[in-house]
């Protein structure tokens, strides 16, 4: 192999790394915004993903009633239907957020339990891959080929992530989900509904979850089980890029999606998972807080 | 607009707080708390705001039935607070902190804000321009940009009120607005509580500061254990030999 080949090789790890990369910074974001407001760490979440990509990927098979949906409709019918999941969700957890940790994790576990099972019930243990709209062919830039559908993921993501940072930062409703995140009751005082603006976070982070899991489905394989392994690498990018961070959600998603491809890639792909949660436990040995550790969230 | 506590009970496990304390605070007024730690002034207040729901007796505001009411609607009503502890919303701005309390008065909603940014636009440079102004009646407009909780102490707390009026109320609570002030920080703070007074918002104030209460205050309760002790315009109560003993023991203790 000559350098020039071993360079496109890498860039070529590189983008997957950061398009498998964006899907965990999707799904991290859930956790971290539904930890920040209700200081809750919701297990439930890697199910909500799996939910949410069904819900928009059997439009576009025509897994309802025939029907033939185009994918970009499947894919808003998708997040739409999941962020009201997060809605009832939201409801259900609500008893759960003041109580003990060990209370909320079999709460939010055994919920995604009952998600899993439901996902298997009515739409079977057998998962199957799903056609991308673009064309299968890769584009190829200087020697580097990429698949059209990655790069949608890749854009797609960005876009929900720069968007869900303006929103929080300008939109006014974004100010008060941010107070009512940081001190409950003050909010409150403030004439913030809390759990109003909770309720708009699980629908927030289960939408984004669904987004993530529709513009993924074309190159992972879809299955029920998904719940636990996308939902697990999820939850390490959050622990990683600093429980309750913004940013650190996405940080996270990143370096846990690049270091995977590029051990898969490099090294070898039967330790794919155990280097990048090796990794991750280094990172919290140096740095406890995470990469974007905040110190300002000071929920235990 | 008057606000009226009646015989209110607020019972934690088997140590009761507040023991059937009545009291009222008439418009236009500045009604003192006054009372030794752990009398229940604080818990009266988060009464009134609705965080407890009362174990037995009822607030009303304005001959209505609060008590019992989520806390974003008693603000809705006409009510902000200030607490003990200062509680800035710490990784925002100044001007960010003040904002957020203006939400409710938001005409626009969310998918308003979507569909038409025009308007939302307008509508932010509009609550922007009264946050900065309601800053520079404090003061503290220059700091608008900065971190709220990297000003200094006495900043601080103006930030709080400033952030309690921002709610535009017809009534704010303030607890111990002066702990932690120096003399000359006291002393404005004396002068803007009886501004707030004048421009026609009622006071509902828990103040350990003696010389403040009595320098301010209308009328003052004051509660011991829970109980209410005594109570009238200041020179009534400062020379009640109850509130006396209640503050200083009695003379057989010293």
């Amino acid at each position: 192999m000559d350098s020039m080949n071993i360079l496109s090789i890498f860039i070529q790890t590189l983008v997957g790394g950061i398009g498998i990369g964006s899907l965990y910074a999707l799904v991290a974001l859930g956790y971290s915004m539904i930890y920040r407001s209700m200081g809750l760490v919701n297990f439930a979440h890697g199910s909500i993903y799996m939910i949410g990509t069904y819900f928009g990927i059997i439009w576009y098979r025509g897994m309802v009633m025939g029907l033939q949906v185009p994918y970009p409709i499947a894919f808003v019918i998708g997040v739409l239907l999941n962020a009201i999941l997060g809605l009832i969700l939201e409801r259900i957890f609500r008893p759960l957020a003041n109580l003990d940790l060990m209370l909320m994790l079999l709460g939010t576990i055994g919920l995604g339990y009952v998600l899993d099972n439901l996902a298997v019930i009515i739409w079977g243990a057998e998962g199957f891959a799903v056609n991308s709209p673009l064309p299968n062919e890769p584009i190829v830039i200087g020697g580097v080929a990429l698949l059209p559908q990655m790069l949608l993921l890749i854009t797609g993501s960005a876009l929900l992530m720069v968007g869900l940072n303006v929103f929080l930062a300008k939109a006014k409703i974004g100010k008060a989900m941010r107070a009512a995140a940081q001190d409950r009751e003050t909010a409150s005082a403030m004439g913030i509904p809390v759990n109003t603006t909770n309720a708009l976070v699980f629908a927030i982070g289960a939408g984004l979850a669904a987004a993530a899991g529709i513009l993924a489905a074309p190159i992972v394989y879809v299955n029920p089980a998904m719940s636990a392994a996308v939902g697990l690498k999820g939850f390490a990018a959050f622990i990683l890029g600093g429980a309750g961070s913004i940013p650190g959600a996405i940080v996270g998603g990143l370096v846990f999606g690049i270091l995977e491809a590029i051990s898969a890639g490099f090294i070898s792909s039967a330790y794919t998972k155990g280097i990048a949660f090796v990794v991750m436990i280094l990172v919290l040995m140096v740095k406890p807080a995470g990469i974007v550790g905040e110190v300002t969230v000071d929920k235990v | 607009m008057s606000l009226e506590i009646e015989n209110l009970v607020m019972r934690f496990g088997g140590v009761v707080a507040v023991n059937d304390v009545s009291l009222n605070v008439k418009p236009g007024m500045i009604r003192g708390l006054i009372g030794p730690n752990g009398s229940g002034k604080t818990t009266i207040f988060n009464v009134v705001s609705g965080y407890y729901k009362p174990t037995s007796g009822k607030v009303s505001f304005d001959g209505k039935v609060i008590s019992g009411l989520p806390a974003h609607q008693i603000t809705a009503l006409g009510f902000a607070r200030t607490f003990q502890n200062m509680r800035l919303f710490k990784t925002m701005t100044v001007l960010d902190n003040v904002l957020v309390a203006m939400g409710h008065h938001c005409k626009t909603n969310l998918w308003q804000a979507m569909l038409n940014p025009v308007a939302v636009q307008r509508e932010d440079k509009m609550l922007t321009e009264k946050a900065l102004h309601l800053l520079s009646l404090f003061q503290i407009a220059d700091y608008a940009r900065e971190r709220a909780t990297s000003l200094p102490y006495g900043h601080q707390r103006r930030v709080e009120m400033a952030r309690a009026l921002a709610t535009d109320p017809k009534i704010v609570l303030f607890d111990e607005p002066a702990a932690g002030l120096n003399e000359k920080e006291t002393e404005w703070l004396s002068e803007t509580l009886l501004k707030i007074r004048d421009s026609g918002i009622t006071i509902f104030l828990v103040e350990h500061d003696m010389k403040l209460v009595m320098g301010i205050c209308d009328a003052v309760s004051v509660l011991d254990y829970g109980k209410k002790i005594a109570e009238g315009d200041t020179k009534t109560v400062s020379t009640d030999p109850v509130v006396i003993e209640a503050y200083l023991g009695k003379e057989e203790d010293l």
